[in-house]
């Protein structure tokens, strides 16, 4: 151990853990697969035709009562869309909505490509099971009901609606569940990326999911932060959030192997930005600076300049204070770039997220396809922004960056590039 | 592998602080349970709580005002961490410095009080206040902001083995990111509602002592606290192997992750730190090290400390380190003298290396493997 006095020394010397002797060769990270399901629809094809069709997927809340909350709505994927859990081999009926979410998104992936085999998965959520977690206090509460508690307890955690989804397609891969907020979805695809670009892993699934629950659509009504209006992002008379729910999850893989092996290839992740900024816990710095770290590091990371980037999609969640500090980060950081907010047509499924804007950034690049940002009346004066209003359009997209920032401070983007066939 | 433990924080049921933990545990001090109820139920559990003392030195900061107790427990293990890397390395730059904050069940406490709000009261009479605090990355932010962390911060949540995986993943981020350090902390509350809901998950005694390998098992008793290591190149504790383990569906399943991660882990000389807490993991266990590692000598916290499941992989990463350093293994007061394995005695040891295995409550098992 080195003493006191050398601490300078030591410090100078040290090398970082990932630049010894200047020999670091990344790898590039190919999605060889992707499957999603959201209020857009089951499946890569359909989401595809509901962003073309500019089609608002909100729709009133019937769940659980909200007569006592401001907002009324969100973007909600009816139980017939998702895969039934008794296939698949998955005994149980009791796991949660969640569960089969993630099943529904993952079947998709596998039929994509049924030989990937991870060798870790990397999801993001924010509140796991948490409707089981309702059930059991209320159940509690009432001192009736109390029979099904332990599948409620058993199915709440975040981590088992990814093990027993990934199970019943024979994965076994060790999960890393990340609970970063709203940027969950973005930040386990960022890190997953990290991974195979490390050369550290060749093979890593990813991506988020979140189901709609009673605590959280309160939580954010009571906050203010929901809307009884549409969800209007970047609109000047935007006031507020919608929520929403679903699942997406991408295969990502070394690209020389996937190139070896003749996998279909949907795009290229190229860069990842990470920043925390430590001005409030559910509010963003109003300077737009950690957005605009995570956006200038996922460019540096690719080593892309501004000017490249094709198409923004925004978090642009429709608070106030999100998308200006969003919207100045983009306007000191861009020219014009067009940029849309999907949660204005599917709500802000949190966790899911940034999985759901990714795999729609896949589409977008595939169909040469700006989504777009409905519900937009008019542009904010304070933000000189290029918004996709109302209707998606065809345009030459190469490189695509997509935003997610969430409570706690944490912001995340990444940039994925189409691929030269 | 090039990843060494710089700095340690402990915050217990036995107190506060790595070397003073340790020594108690030496001692064989053990936890003193407390009554633990709740206006919902009139059923009364027992849970390890963190004294209030512990925390009477926290330095005040703005985050901390009306932060729930897990956010607490995680500052003083964190700040601790990092004063104890400080004086043996020198500076820590938090812009060179990742928080990776392991949890389980997170914000219990406020979570319940927000949602018992809704339900009683109605959606209207819902604090917006507890909300925010509800959120799992809530104490990773207030720590992020204390530490002035302003770049890498992810929150990780499992079951027990979720100290031991974000040990793993932060080896993944030194390595993938320009890093020098990165801040693991484990972290948990107790609570009246997490004591009932592994009451009824059928793993939780109502008073202690918890008995380590008793076949068949008889429960485990909650405790809270939080555990902190700051991973860095320097340090006199070395992580040499780590391994993510698996997830196992069906209880019986978990013996053969376990017997793979032994295998893996393997090595002359190393004792093993069990996650054994009075439940079906003990039995998992205790097959896996008899088949894997038979002479090693083998240790649990949980006896003396409780189940912290999401702090409580970092803690045996703690006691792996504190027993090679100290080159002694605290005694088991309350073990199965016939399970078939070895258990601490007062005598000082000679392993150069401490096997951490861990197996959760809901799925996940993992391990690692220290050495001095």
């Amino acid at each position: 151990m080195e003493s006191n006095q050398n601490r300078g020394a030591v410090m100078a010397k040290m090398p970082t853990f990932n630049d010894l002797g200047g020999k670091t060769r990344y790898s590039r990270v190919a999605v060889v697969a992707a499957g999603v399901v959201s209020p857009l629809g089951s499946g890569l094809n359909e989401t595809l035709d509901s962003l073309r069709a500019n089609k608002d997927c909100v729709s009133p809340v019937t769940r659980f009562e909200i007569d006592k909350c401001r907002s009324k709505t969100a973007g909600q994927i009816p139980d017939d869309r998702l895969l039934d859990t008794g296939q698949n081999g998955n005994k149980s009926r009791r796991v949660h909505r969640a569960t089969r979410m993630m099943m529904t998104a993952l079947e998709e992936l596998f039929q994509q490509d049924g030989s990937f085999k991870p060798e870790l998965t990397v999801i993001g959520t924010t509140s796991g099971g948490m409707s089981f977690g309702e059930d059991y206090y209320r159940a509690l509460h009432r001192h009736r009901g109390l029979r099904h508690s332990p599948a409620w307890i058993a199915n709440y955690p975040p981590q088992k609606p990814v093990i027993d989804a990934q199970t019943a397609f024979g994965i076994s891969a060790p999960c890393q569940i990340i609970a970063n907020a709203c940027a969950s979805g973005t930040n386990a695809i960022g890190h997953a990326f990290e991974c195979v670009r490390s050369g550290r892993y060749d093979r890593v699934l990813t991506g988020g999911y979140d189901a709609i629950s009673e605590l959280v659509f309160v939580g954010f009504d009571s906050l203010q932060a929901s809307t009884p209006e549409k969800c209007r992002p970047f609109d000047c008379e935007r006031s507020g959030m919608v929520l929403g729910e679903g699942a997406a999850v991408l295969a990502l893989e070394n690209l020389e192997t996937a190139r070896a092996r003749n996998a279909r290839i949907l795009g290229e992740i190229i860069g990842y930005g990470i920043s925390t900024d430590n001005h409030h816990l559910t509010q963003p710095d109003p300077s737009g600076s950690g957005p605009r770290r995570a956006m200038e590091q996922a460019l540096q990371i690719a080593n892309r300049a501004a000017e490249e980037v094709d198409y923004i999609n925004a978090h642009g969640t429709a608070t106030v204070f999100n998308d200006a500090a969003e919207g100045k980060a983009i306007t000191e950081l861009f020219n014009r770039v067009p940029v849309s907010s999907s949660k204005s047509m599917i709500g802000h499924s949190l966790g899911a997220a940034g999985a759901i804007e990714a795999v729609i950034c896949l589409l977008a690049l595939q169909a040469q396809l700006l989504p777009p940002n409905i519900n937009f009346r008019s542009s904010d004066p304070g933000l000189n922004l290029n918004i996709v209003a109302n209707e998606s359009r065809e345009a030459e997209i190469d490189v695509v960056l997509s935003n997610s920032f969430g409570f706690g401070g944490t912001n995340a983007s990444i940039l994925i590039q189409k691929l030269a066939a | 592998m090039n990843l060494r433990i710089a700095g340690m924080g402990w915050v217990t049921p036995l107190g506060r602080g790595v070397d003073a933990v340790w020594a108690r545990l030496l001692r064989g001090d053990e936890a003193t349970a407390q009554s633990i109820s709740d206006s919902v139920s009139d059923r009364i559990y027992s849970a390890f709580r963190v004294p209030d003392e512990a925390l009477k030195d926290l330095p005040p900061h703005p985050r901390l005002r009306r932060a729930s107790a897990i956010s607490r427990f995680a500052a003083a293990a964190g700040l601790d961490a990092i004063t104890q890397a400080k004086s043996a390395i020198g500076q820590i730059e938090p812009e060179r410095t990742a928080l990776l904050f392991a949890v389980s069940n997170g914000g219990v406490v406020y979570t319940k009080r927000f949602y018992q709000g809704l339900v009683e009261a109605g959606a209207q009479s819902a604090s917006p206040l507890l909300f925010p605090e509800t959120v799992f990355n809530a104490p990773a932010s207030h720590l992020a902001a204390i530490l002035g962390i302003t770049g890498v911060s992810y929150t990780l949540v499992g079951d027990g083995a979720v100290g031991v995986l974000a040990i793993k993943m932060a080896h993944d981020l030194l390595e993938n990111q320009p890093l020098d350090f990165c801040l693991v902390v484990g972290a948990e509350e107790a609570d009246w509602l997490l004591c009932d809901a592994y009451h009824k998950w059928r793993l939780l005694k109502k008073q202690p002592p918890i008995e380590l390998f008793a076949d068949p098992p008889r429960g485990m008793i909650l405790s809270e606290g939080a555990g902190a290591a700051l991973l860095s190149r320097e340090g006199a504790v070395e992580i040499d192997a780590i391994d993510a383990g698996g997830n196992f569906s069906h209880r019986h399943e978990a013996n053969e992750i376990l017997r793979r991660i032994v295998q893996e882990l393997a090595a002359e000389h190393a004792c093993v730190i069990a996650s054994a807490n009075g439940t079906f993991v003990d039995l998992a266990e205790r097959e896996a090290i008899k088949r894997e590692q038979p002479k090693a000598t083998v240790y649990s916290l949980k006896a003396a400390l409780g189940e912290s499941v999401g702090a409580s992989g970092i803690w045996q990463m703690i006691a792996g380190a504190q027993a090679l350093r100290s080159k002694r293994l605290p005694e088991i007061a309350h073990s199965n003298p016939n399970a078939g394995l070895n258990f601490p005695t007062s005598d000082e040891f000679s392993y150069r290396k401490a096997i951490v295995l861990s197996c959760g409550l809901n799925q996940q098992a993992a391990g690692a493997r220290l050495s001095i």
